[in-house]
């Protein structure tokens, strides 16, 4: 082996490292060695001197390239614009989840509160009704207080007292077909609630028409609630100790028609009664105004009991 | 958690912006036109921008934007992919057989340069450029490209050889004989 064949061996294997040596990728020990080789070896020496040209001019020509000059604050302009939206697409999309997810539980929360909400009302409306039927079952049904015979207007009118006597006319023109047996101020055992009660009797059965002031408590509003609405008044219904009931409210009071007869037919009284009631109270019911005897020719007939 | 801590865009724009040329250049240089290098640039930095907040402030912005950038053209690329040369000259041992080492005229104008990169596979031509243009470690490279290292090295020396040759052609076609070096000796010879 001669020193030619030695040096073109030794060349080849620098030249393997010269792409390594150009990105400086070598290891300390290996550039030694090459930096050794370029400095005796004229031909290598060319050759790194070609490469490392290239790699200049490769860098000095790519810098030649400039992009337009609205390129830059185009893009500028389109960052600053996504300024708002900061939060990227990626968290753009968690914002939606969680927007969503703040929907669902508003939602949710806001149905469950209706819910419970309606379900309150409902209880609420339930309980008021239930007033007018303990005292209809109290008092008319279970404590018989009405005569068979009915009692005449003017004893009517001296039991509902000054306040409430009025209202005798107003529930004779809107109860036809029902008879007034009795008309009083009653109240229920243990507890300080009165009610002005008006005992009925007609199509085969026994009907109270009951007031109670509402103590500024109002009924829940709604259609969720109420039954229907006769001329601006909402009637409410329910079906309580084997009683149908139908209520209405005025300004201070609570209305109940109560009886044994189908919803629909107590519910149908009621409307018909509510409204002329509501004015009455809300107005004021002037003793004696609007009642007169003309309106109880029966009650000139004395009572008697069959 | 659904919120990030607030990203500031003067902080974008202080750490992404001074790479604006070096991507502009690499991406005019990959892609087939100005037009698109251009839009390459915008995507490039809408998206960066997008995903600041996974950014950690003092790692290497500029590594970043470039994987950013080549995932992208590598997206584009897919729709060329028909038209797309691609030589599969992977092999190392293959290499110095194949291609001798052109010479490297002394004075080299840069025109001559952008038209031999122009004419590199596409392949070669990123290694070439985020290697010699970006220094680029071959590491950096590797995970900018998604290729393994051994990739990169083989892609660099192959494309710069091709590069040179071309570099010939080039001058050689504009009238002008390679001044410079012999042809070098070594296996060719």
């Amino acid at each position: 082996m001669n020193d030619q064949n030695i040096d073109a061996k030794l060349c080849q294997r620098i030249r393997q490292h010269l792409d390594a040596y150009l990105s400086n990728e070598l290891l300390a020990e290996t550039t030694r060695e090459v930096l050794e080789h370029l400095e005796t070896c004229p031909s290598c020496a060319q050759e790194m001197a070609a490469r490392t040209r290239l790699r200049h001019a490769l860098r000095r020509s790519a810098g030649t390239l400039m992009p337009p000059e609205t390129l830059r604050p185009s893009i500028e302009r389109q960052i600053r614009r996504m300024q708002p939206g900061y939060l990227g697409v990626s968290l753009n999309l968690r914002l939606v989840v969680a927007v969503a997810a703040v929907v669902v539980v508003v939602l949710g929360l806001g149905t469950f509160q209706y819910l419970r909400r309606v379900r309150q009302g409902r209880q609420m409306v339930a309980n008021v009704l239930a007033l007018g039927v303990s005292d209809h079952l109290q008092c008319a049904i279970q404590g018989h207080n009405y005569p068979e015979a009915a009692n005449p207007p003017d004893k009517l009118r001296e039991k509902l007292g000054p306040e409430y006597a009025g209202l005798l006319a107003v529930v004779k023109q809107k109860l036809p077909g029902f008879e007034i047996l009795e008309a009083h101020i009653c109240s229920i055992k243990d507890s300080p609630r009165k009610y002005v009660h008006f005992i009925t009797r007609g199509q085969g059965t026994i009907l109270s028409v009951i007031l109670t002031r509402s103590e500024g408590e109002r009924l829940p509003a709604g259609p969720s609630f109420r039954s229907i609405t006769s001329d601006g008044v909402d009637l409410y219904e329910a079906h309580v100790e084997g009683m149908n009931v139908a209520g209405f409210e005025t300004k201070a009071y609570w209305g109940f028609v109560v009886s044994d007869l189908n919803p629909a037919t107590t519910l149908q009284i009621a409307s018909r009664l509510a409204p002329s009631v509501k004015s009455a109270l809300d107005e004021g019911v002037e003793p004696g105004a609007r009642a007169s005897l003309i309106d109880f020719p029966e009650a000139r007939v004395p009572a008697t009991r069959p | 958690m659904f919120f990030h801590p607030k990203v500031r865009v003067e902080d974008f724009e202080g750490a992404a912006m001074p790479h604006f040329l070096a991507l502009y250049r690499t991406a005019r240089l990959l892609a087939q036109n100005s037009a698109e290098a251009e839009d390459l640039v915008q995507e490039v930095y809408l998206q960066a921008w997008k995903s600041f907040h996974r950014f950690e402030m003092g790692t290497n912005c500029r590594a970043w934007l470039f994987k950013i950038l080549f995932h992208r053209l590598h997206h584009f690329r897919r729709r060329w992919a028909k038209s797309a040369k691609v030589e599969a000259f992977e092999n190392p041992e293959d290499q110095d057989s194949i291609i001798a080492e052109a010479p490297v005229p002394q004075e080299i104008r840069d025109e001559d340069v952008l038209s031999a990169l122009e004419k590199l596979a596409v392949e070669f031509r990123e290694v070439v450029l985020l290697a010699d243009v970006q220094e680029f470690s071959y590491k950096e490279i590797a995970e900018t490209l998604k290729v393994p290292l051994g990739t990169v090295m083989s892609r660099l020396s192959r494309g710069r050889k091709l590069l040179r040759r071309e570099l010939v052609g080039v001058a050689v076609s504009y009238g002008i004989s390679p001044a410079g070096d012999q042809p070098s000796t070594g296996e060719s010879a």
